[in-house]
């Protein structure tokens, strides 16, 4: 199947290793995605609709999806956010008559139209339902023998749509799937598709520090040796602020978080520049050196 | 007046009405109480009122309590009440529109969310994407020396970021047609205030 991709903003900053990485292993895979939507623009992450509502939000995510259906491409996603935007947009092009028309509406004062013809969908769907297991099996050089890993999927990446999509929406199974693939062991993580606080580092930190703590406890109580995730978000609070929050709470973590495709990268034994690990803030380099990866 | 009266002009049904004519507002009358929501909310503890209580206050008219709330700029849009709500409330949609119409009602700097939601919107509008070291700046010279202070309290996770280019300061990339975005957000909002 041929895929456009959606990068997002963080794909530039926050999430640059999970954009990398996403590329490398595309072409590691034989992945039939052809570059980025031309001139995407940002999906208004969890923010926007605080600020204009939901429909002007969606009309301007809207944007997007007319450019990918003039590429006539599917969209694949990586981030949650962005993919929650899209995927929920998309979803109500499809369902919803009314809705449908009037974004069209707005879309017309661009110049552009969507026919909601398209599928907007999740890398971590992709990678299992059309790449398949088997194929992740068999390009795995190195297995991930003896790593236990946290599969951090993310709130946003099973809920997007609303309605069962392709993982449970509260106890989501298809990450850990992955990982096993790759050689690694997952360890139970209760917390799998809760709520890191988000964007709320500057308004509410204390709301951060409460729920990623929760995240960080949960994984080192389940004796992972890593967090693994998708979203740029769960990876920049459980990875940018876990020594803060280690000294809020008097604790050590030492809990690496990765990207699903850098930890795939790693199996994969790809180029250490392919890997991004050099973007990783608490260093992977010890926990993973049994797998050759050096610094 | 008596203490009865004084109690019962606390509640203002036309303040209720009104909230139901905002954007996503209606579904607020569908709620039955039933508490799932508080359950379910990994905010609840720090919520003023848990949405449960937020929205039996909408549909009581209690303009005061619904006025000075923090509860709507606590939820993360995680969704998992949304999912789980047995009268199908998209609660998160219902947020959003509460924000939307407090932010109008009492200002962008009435809140932190309010402020910073807007900041973000403005610069996403003006560059089609968004530059978080850019955000960063802007929101806190709009919110002032003492939102500033709180935020050098914040250094050491944002050292590391810069450091491990996690934040890059350089300008990010802006998308070609800033116009036609603009003409489609402009467009969209005109139909939103012409919908409710």
């Amino acid at each position: 199947m041929a895929y456009i991709f959606y990068p997002g903003c963080a794909s530039e900053a926050t999430g640059k290793a999970s954009f990398i990485s996403f590329e490398a292993v595309v072409k590691a895979l034989g992945m039939d995605v052809h570059g980025e939507i031309p001139d995407w623009n940002c999906c208004g992450a969890t923010l926007v609709a605080n600020a204009i509502g939901d429909f002007a939000q969606q009309a301007i995510a809207a944007r997007n999806l007319a450019l990918a259906e003039k590429a006539g491409k599917d969209i694949v996603v990586a981030c949650s956010s962005c993919y929650l935007n899209l995927a929920w947009t998309n979803e109500k092009m499809k369902i919803d008559s009314k809705f449908n028309s009037q974004i069209n509406e707005a879309l017309a004062a661009g110049g552009l139209s969507y026919g909601a013809s398209l599928q907007v969908r999740h890398l971590i769907d992709v990678l299992i339902n059309e790449v398949g297991l088997d194929k992740i099996r068999e390009r795995t050089i190195k297995p991930l023998e003896g790593l236990k890993v946290a599969c951090y999927s993310g709130c946003q990446t099973v809920r997007a749509i609303r309605r069962p999509d392709f993982d449970d929406v509260e106890y989501p199974v298809m990450l850990d799937r992955l990982v096993e693939a790759l050689g690694a062991t997952p360890v139970p993580f209760p917390l799998a598709a809760r709520c890191c606080g988000g964007s709320q580092q500057f308004t509410n930190p204390e709301l951060i520090y409460d729920l990623t703590g929760k995240v960080l406890d949960c994984a080192a109580e389940n004796g992972a040796d890593v967090i693994v995730t998708p979203c740029p978000m769960c990876a920049l609070n459980t990875d940018a602020f876990q020594e803060k929050i280690a000294k809020l709470n008097k604790k050590k973590y030492d809990m690496p978080v990765l990207f699903v495709t850098q930890l795939m990268g790693v199996a994969f034994d790809l180029k250490p520049k392919d890997l991004a690990l050099q973007y990783n803030i608490v260093s992977p380099y010890k926990k993973l050196a049994k797998y050759g990866v050096k610094k | 007046m008596t203490a009865a009266n004084k109690q019962a002009s606390r509640y203002d049904p036309a303040f209720a009405n009104e909230l139901y004519t905002i954007e996503n507002g209606h579904y607020i009358k569908q709620c039955m109480q039933c508490g799932l929501c508080v359950v379910t909310c990994p905010a609840r503890h720090l919520m003023d009122l848990p949405p449960r209580r937020y929205f039996k206050a909408i549909q009581a008219g209690d303009q005061e309590q619904v006025l000075k709330a923090n509860t709507p700029w606590l939820c993360t849009s995680c969704n998992l009440c949304t999912v789980r709500c047995p009268r199908g409330i998209p609660i998160i949609d219902v947020m959003h529109g509460m924000k939307l119409y407090l932010a109008q009602k009492q200002g962008v700097k009435s809140a932190p969310g309010a402020l910073f939601s807007k900041t973000f919107f403005d610069v996403m509008l003006k560059r089609g994407r968004q530059w978080e070291a850019w955000l960063t700046q802007m929101y806190f010279l709009k919110a002032g020396p003492a939102a500033m202070k709180e935020a050098f309290k914040m250094m050491d996770v944002a050292r590391p970021m810069v450091l491990k280019k996690r934040l890059p300061l350089a300008p990010a990339k802006t998308i070609k047609n800033k116009g036609q975005l603009k003409k489609i957000y402009e467009k969209a909002a005109a139909l939103a205030r012409e919908g409710h």
